[in-house]
Parts: C-alpha cells; sequence; structure tokens
C-alpha cells in the first residue's frame, strides 16, 4: 500500500513537468505476419522449440505492438516509457523500457549522464529499433533473443563519454535489481530464437514436458540482491564499433519463491556474463560480430545446478536504399545441458514507405539437446521458421 | 578639361583588375561519385589580386531535427545564426577549439549572430537529439564554394591570374594534410578544378520511424 502511494505520489509530482514539458513525442508499431513453423512445438507452447513458432503452424499470426512515448521534460531532463503488446501464449501487455535520463550539456570533450529507471543494458548492436526491434532480421540472435527475455537493467547507470576527433569512447555501468531470475530460460530451455520482447508485467512461457503452460515474471526479486554491470566502448569514425561488458546479477542461488499457482519453486539465478561486440563497415554493407560467455547457478536443497553458456555471430548487412538484404551466422551452447548447435537466417527487408516495412525471412536451426528426451523426442532438433512480416511504424 | 578627366578616369579603369573569370570545381569519390557538401577555397598567389567583400550572415537551419545545410563555409569575420524551424526546442552546441556556444532554442526561435574570428571548422550538434549533427568551416581565403547534390560548384567574378585551391570535408580522415591544387584562371576561358576525396562513412545515422535513435 505504501509502494502504491509512493508511486502514485511519484506519478502525480511528473504530471506537471509532463505537462509543460515542449517536445513529447509519440512513436509506435504493429505487425502481422505470416508463419510456416517447423515441426516442434516452440517453447511459448510449453514444448522443446526453440523458435517463436512451432508445431508446423502456417498462417497469419499477430507478433507484436507497442507504443514509445518521450518527452523532453527539461533541455537536460528526458523520459522515455515503451508499453507493449506482446503475442506468446497470449497477449501479453508489458513495459519493456521505462526511465529517466539526465544529460546535461557539456562544452567539452567528455560528457556525463544519468539514468533510472528500467532499460536495457547496452548489449545488442542488432536491436537500435523502435520498442528494441532489429532492423536487420525479424528474429534477433540467440544472444539478443535471451537479452529480451531475460536481462533488463532495473536501477540506475551512470555514464560518461569522450568525444575526439579520433571517435568517441563510452565508460559506464550500474547496479540493478529484480533481475535475479536470469538464467532460467537457459537452463529449462537453452537458446531461443524469438522476437517477442517482455517486460515488466510480461510472462515468459517455458517447455513443460507435462503439457503444462508454466509462465514466470522474468524481471523479479528474489533474495532481494544487487547486482552490477559495467560496460565500455570505442567508435570511430571510419565506422568501427567495439564493445565489451560484463554483468553480474549477484543472485543468491540458494532464494526462491513460489509460482506456478504455489505448485513450483522459482528459484534466483546467479549468473555472469562477459558479452563483446564489434560493428564496422565495408562500403554498402554492415558487419556485426557479437559473442557472449558466462555461466548461471541455482541451488535448489540437495543439489546445485550450474550451467555455462556461450553464444557468437556474424550478421552482414547490405545497404541498398530502401532495400537490405542480411545474412547471420550464428553458434550456441550450454553445457551440463548437452545443448550445442548452430543457425542461419537470411533476410530480405524492404521499406516502400517511411510507415511500413516489410520483411521475408528464412531461419534455420540445427542443434542438439538432452532435455529434448524428456518429451519423448531424440536429442537432434533441425527446422525451418519462414515468415513474412508486415510492420507498420508511426 | 572635360577631354583631360575622361582620358584619366579610363586610364584609372583600365589599370584596375577585371573581375571576370570563373573557376567550375567537381569533387569526387575513387569511384568518380559525386560528393556533395566539401568546401573548396581559392587563395590567390602573390601578384593575382584579391577581392574583398563584406563580413557576411549566414543561417542554419533545423527542420525535420536535421541541420540544414550539412556544411556551411565562412569567411573570418562572417558570423552564423542558427535558426530553429522546427516545431521541438534544439539545443544547439558546440565544444570545439575553434568556438564554444550553446544556443537553447525554442521553436520558431533563432540565435543572436555568431561572428567567427579564426579559421578552423567546428562540429555543431544537439543535446537533446544527438543525430543532429552540422560543420562550419571558416577560411581566411578570399574564395570559397561548397560543392550541390552533383558534386559541383563555380566561383565567378575572380581576377585573372594563378590560386592555391584548398578542399575540405567533414568526412575527410582526422589529421589529414588537406589536398591542393593550383589553377590559374584567365578571362573568357573558364579554369577547372577536380578533387579526388577519399571520405570515412557518414557519421549520421539512419533517423526514420524505425529508427528513433533513443
Amino acid at each position: 500500500m505504501t509502494r502504491c502511494l509512493a508511486f502514485l505520489l511519484a506519478l502525480a509530482s511528473l504530471a506537471p513537468s509532463f505537462a509543460a514539458a515542449q517536445d513529447v513525442k509519440v512513436h509506435a508499431f504493429a505487425d502481422a505476419r505470416l508463419v510456416d513453423a517447423p515441426d516442434d512445438a516452440s517453447f511459448m507452447q510449453g514444448g522443446p522449440g526453440r523458435t517463436r513458432y512451432g508445431d508446423d503452424a502456417r498462417g497469419v499470426r499477430f507478433g507484436a505492438a507497442g507504443v514509445v512515448v518521450t518527452a523532453q521534460l527539461t533541455p537536460a531532463l528526458f523520459a522515455l516509457a515503451d508499453v507493449q503488446v506482446q503475442r506468446t501464449d497470449r497477449d501479453d501487455w508489458q513495459v519493456p523500457e521505462a526511465y529517466l535520463r539526465y544529460r546535461p550539456l557539456s562544452l567539452s570533450a567528455w560528457r556525463t549522464s544519468v539514468k533510472v529507471g528500467e532499460y536495457f543494458l547496452p548489449i545488442s548492436l542488432e536491436n537500435d529499433g523502435i520498442g528494441w526491434t532489429s532492423p536487420w532480421t525479424i528474429t534477433p540472435s540467440a544472444i539478443n533473443s535471451w537479452v529480451g527475455e531475460e536481462i533488463r537493467g532495473i536501477g540506475a547507470e551512470l555514464r560518461e563519454e569522450w568525444r575526439g576527433e579520433s571517435g568517441t569512447a563510452t565508460f559506464g555501468g550500474g547496479l540493478v535489481r529484480h533481475n535475479d531470475v536470469a538464467g532460467q530460460a537457459l537452463a529449462a530451455r537453452g537458446w531461443s530464437f524469438n522476437d517477442a520482447t517482455l517486460g515488466l508485467g510480461g510472462r515468459l512461457p517455458e517447455p513443460d514436458d507435462e503439457g503444462g503452460h508454466e509462465r514466470y515474471a522474468p524481471f523479479q526479486s528474489i533474495g532481494r540482491r544487487t547486482g552490477w554491470y559495467a560496460d565500455g566502448g570505442w567508435s570511430s569514425p571510419r565506422g568501427f564499433q567495439v564493445h565489451v561488458l560484463r554483468y553480474d546479477n549477484r543472485g543468491n542461488p540458494t532464494a526462491s519463491r513460489l509460482y506456478n499457482d504455489g505448485n513450483d519453486h522459482l528459484y534466483a539465478w546467479r549468473t555472469h556474463f562477459w558479452s563483446l561486440g564489434a560493428q564496422m563497415e565495408t562500403g554498402p554493407v554492415t558487419w556485426i560480430a557479437q559473442d557472449m560467455d558466462g555461466d548461471t547457478e541455482a541451488c535448489p536443497p540437495i543439489q546445485c545446478f550450474r550451467y555455462r553458456f556461450q553464444s557468437a555471430f556474424l550478421l552482414a548487412g547490405w545497404n541498398r536504399g530502401a532495400w537490405r538484404p542480411t545474412l547471420r551466422y550464428e553458434t550456441f551452447r550450454t553445457w551440463r545441458a548437452g545443448e550445442r548447435g548452430h543457425a542461419l537466417t537470411a533476410a530480405l527487408n524492404w521499406r516502400p514507405l517511411d510507415w511500413l516495412r516489410l520483411s521475408a525471412e528464412w531461419l534455420r536451426v540445427d542443434a542438439t539437446r538432452a532435455g529434448r528426451l524428456d518429451f519423448g523426442l531424440g536429442p537432434r532438433e533441425r527446422g525451418n521458421q519462414v515468415q513474412l512480416l508486415a510492420r507498420m511504424l508511426y | 578639361m572635360r577631354c583631360l578627366f575622361a582620358i584619366a578616369t579610363l586610364s584609372m579603369l583600365s589599370a584596375a583588375p577585371a573581375f571576370a573569370g570563373r573557376v567550375a570545381i567537381e569533387v569526387v569519390d575513387a569511384a568518380g561519385k559525386p560528393i556533395p557538401d566539401a568546401v573548396v577555397t581559392l587563395a590567390p598567389n602573390p601578384g593575382t589580386p584579391a577581392r574583398s567583400g563584406a563580413a557576411a550572415t549566414h543561417f542554419v537551419d533545423q527542420k525535420d531535427e536535421t541541420f540544414i545545410p550539412y556544411v556551411t563555409a565562412l569567411r573570418v569575420g562572417d558570423s552564423v545564426v542558427f535558426r530553429n524551424s522546427d516545431i521541438t526546442r534544439h539545443h544547439v552546441y558546440s565544444f570545439s577549439a575553434l568556438q564554444k556556444f550553446e544556443y537553447m532554442l525554442a521553436p520558431g526561435e533563432s540565435s543572436a549572430p555568431l561572428v567567427m574570428n579564426n579559421p578552423g571548422n567546428a562540429a555543431v550538434g544537439c543535446n537533446i537529439h544527438d543525430h543532429m549533427l552540422t560543420y562550419l568551416y571558416v577560411t581566411k581565403d578570399p574564395e570559397m564554394a561548397v560543392t550541390d547534390a552533383k558534386g559541383r560548384a563555380s566561383i565567378d567574378g575572380l581576377a585573372a591570374g594563378g590560386y592555391k585551391a584548398h578542399a575540405w570535408h567533414p568526412q575527410l580522415r582526422p589529421g589529414i594534410t588537406l589536398p591542393i591544387q593550383g589553377v590559374t584562371v584567365a578571362e573568357g576561358a573558364p579554369a577547372t578544378l577536380r578533387f579526388v576525396l577519399a571520405l570515412l562513412p557518414n557519421p549520421r545515422g539512419p533517423m526514420d520511424r524505425e529508427h528513433i535513435g533513443y
């Protein structure tokens, strides 16, 4: 009750600022797609499949819709709220991002900013589109699918930029909470290929070999620990960027909370990883490469479960005006879970109009995972997911 | 007496330089593709008369969250005014060594004229909209032009004689020695200048309904 009152008071105090804001903007998107899915039922439906769609489904699907509202409250204070409805196994309303950023003007090469709220960590070099979508493909890489599902900063960040003639260096870091479940998806399911971005209020379905539909809130506090991240990056005028990030949620692996109507325990996962990304331009072709390497551990009574995870991808996008063909190859594995695989994604994007994006995507996954035996399936999974997408932009 | 006056005037006119020369400029990349927004300046060689003009005021507009033009060439002593034609405010600033300044501009507002007293270049941004970028290039050379979308420009009304031409573009590699060419201008026959520049990628990222840039 006290928290609710404090939230309402905070909202009330912001209202005059919003009313006085000279710069309020509303952006929106919505998409529908024609899908031809692989044989395995998707984890979205409780199955073992790692793609967003499965069970040999064919037909038109609603993907997502979102509204992003921004307000420049003062010359230095900026606010953003992103509300989306994402189709998982149902239509879920959620808030993937909502933050305030304070960035005063600096008349030197150094510029400082502070961000408070819920925000994406600076990991993905793919997802710079509205609502954290990727302009390169419909489905993000395995790394950024997981980031969209389970990794979010809910806390505060301090960032420093040095802007020189030879390039821009950035250093940042933050303290985050409510990210104790990060790692559950990789442990229970492995890497996925999924463009459903989750947020506060969202629920992530997970595989269930007993035919149930278990879902959990990925952004919650279990064990009340505060995690951290630190990152650094460099971008040169030649179009080369490199970025490295270290993340540790400092989760208490013995802490748990009841979920699934009180039938199961959802454990905090102690998750840390390194993320390294690079981007460069060679003529009209943009190259993006990213690697993530880490581990996660939860300790229910009697036994601890520790998984190492790793994935890397290389993407090449050919910028041909309104057309943008893209090719991405990636590998992924988690061990102890016996998961190993690779995927190839080919996409053709077309922007015939400012407000319309049309994309065709073929995603080929070839992987093995021991957990498939629980579903009475062989360990090897090979499948193709084809999507034709129409996304309207406002 | 009248006749003497007329003869004196005629002799003065014939002694003054005739500013009737023209230089046609073309700037391309290694593949022959036109380069817009390149600045080409001309400095007269010793013995070639230079034109002198009054200081001018240049305008840099802000429309659809874009600075227009991308590059503005000024002579030392010229001034620049930033005008906001958007419906949102802009916080225009530069921390360049040439000139540090900031202007908070409400919709429809213009800055006070900013006099550029030294040669050099300045990157100018907006602290609210990080994707906005424009450049000022200030020269002490008396003649200058900026190439259009076809990579072309021309300078008219030049005195006949020899000149040194420099080319500059904001996407040249930092620290590079500016390319120089000599050109001879004669009355009645236009001279031509052709620069081939190697540019770095455009620093202005794509901004559209898909890339909202926060």
